[in-house]
């Protein structure tokens, strides 16, 4: 616990009752994925971009900061996914093990350019979830830019519980952390995010 | 239930919608609770209209043609290592029967060595057996040596058999060495001289009286 505490920097702790529950685990629906995406049978990479592809994008996005880089990220997770399905090895579910690979992406390309997020105007490329006013603009406007401010960690777990809304099993096995480091870290994030954001 | 303020963040952090439904419960009764659930909830609000999406008709045939591209790559990947690996197994195959071969010509030419000793060996014998024969013939008048000169001869016969044993002994230690046989056909050969003065003088001797 004060290791935790510690990692974060809270200002005191607090009581954490952690309920543990295991990430999704492999099932013969994902070990059939995994072989078909060894054989690199185009169906079954379509049906997961289909039903995967957006959130990557999104993800990647929140990452990297701009639609181009983002696109590059899936692209090379696919081509991963590709090389390394004959080594799924089922630890994770499917999906666990490809947004792991996708984060590790972002990750990598953050690296490449000294981990700097290359901020883009992308508003008149991207569009949000609903019709929003000019006040809510501004306010995501200012969200984003406190998040490109934040350690990989920290923002890799607000975007997929808050943005993505991911569960925090599925970000304790996408991140290899335990599911209560992943609630403290969203914690001590809001908190941190919420004094800047009075600001 | 009911909470104070000083269980909130146990509340926040366990985020699930019981706790911050009774987060909320008790916000309706306290100020500053309701400023900072208010402040938390505006981020978790913003936060899900960030969520990003936009057209992007082009990237899945750029993610299936990639796809292919790998697996042509990979494909040709194997086929190079296959043959590399047969490349591999063929100069290994060539250099084992090459040293094979090499080794059999070591042996035969060690082969070709030993017979030829065997031959050098027999002639010595019967060159020996030659030269002992006439110390036999020699023998006799030695035995009896008379004169200053026979006496010589007999103890330089004696010195060379001592010398021959001393060379023979070093020989058969190392058969191969040439120079230790040509030092014993030497001696045998002043041997076989001495041997030959020998008989010549005992003959002059009798011829004189």
């Amino acid at each position: 616990m004060d290791a935790v505490a510690s990692a974060v920097d809270l200002p005191r702790p607090v009581n954490l009752t952690i309920t543990p529950q295991p990430p999704p685990r492999m099932s013969e629906d994902d070990l059939r994925l995994a072989r078909a995406c060894a054989g690199g049978d185009s169906d079954v990479f379509a049906s997961i971009y289909a039903n995967h592809g957006e959130r990557m994008k999104s993800i990647a996005y929140h990452q990297l900061g701009n639609v181009s880089d983002a696109e590059d990220a899936v692209q090379e997770t696919f081509i991963k996914v590709h090389r390394a399905a004959a080594s799924y090895n089922g630890d994770a579910a499917f999906t666990t093990w490809l947004y792991r690979i996708l984060i590790n992406t972002c990750y990598d390309m953050l690296r490449r350019r000294n981990r700097r997020i290359r901020e883009t105007p992308i508003d008149d490329q991207i569009a949000g979830g609903r019709a929003a006013s000019a006040v809510d603009d501004v306010k995501r406007m200012a969200l984003r830019k406190l998040l490109s401010e934040l350690p990989e960690q920290r923002r890799t777990v607000f975007a997929l519980f808050e943005i993505e809304g991911l569960s925090h099993a599925e970000i304790a096995g996408i991140l290899d952390i335990t599911e209560g480091n992943s609630k403290w870290i969203l914690f001590s994030t809001k908190k941190q995010l919420q004094e800047q954001w009075k600001k | 239930m009911t909470i104070n303020c000083n269980q909130l963040d146990d509340l926040l952090l366990e985020g699930d919608p019981s706790s911050l439904d009774l987060a909320a419960r008790h916000a309706q009764s306290c100020a500053a609770c309701m400023e900072t659930l208010a402040g938390w909830n505006e981020i978790s609000d913003t936060a899900r209209g960030l969520h990003a999406t936009w057209n992007s008709d082009l990237l899945w045939p750029r993610i299936e043609r990639a796809i292919k591209g790998e697996r042509r790559s990979t494909r040709t990947r194997v086929w190079q290592i296959a043959a590399a690996l047969l490349l591999l197994a063929a100069l290994g195959a060539t250099a084992w029967i090459a040293q094979r071969r090499m080794h059999a010509a070591e042996f035969d030419e060690a082969i070709l060595k030993a017979s030829a000793i065997d031959e050098v060996e027999q002639a010595e014998k019967a060159h020996i057996a030659a030269i002992n024969h006439l110390e036999t013939l020699a023998s006799a008048k030695l035995d009896q040596a008379s004169t200053p000169l026979m006496v010589s001869y007999k103890e330089k016969l004696l010195m060379l058999d001592d010398a021959i044993a001393e060379c023979q002994t070093a020989i058969d230690k190392n058969r191969q060495n040439a120079y230790l046989r040509t030092q014993l056909l030497t001696m045998y050969s002043e041997k076989q001289r001495t041997l030959r003065d020998v008989l010549r003088e005992d003959s002059n001797h009798v011829s004189t009286r």
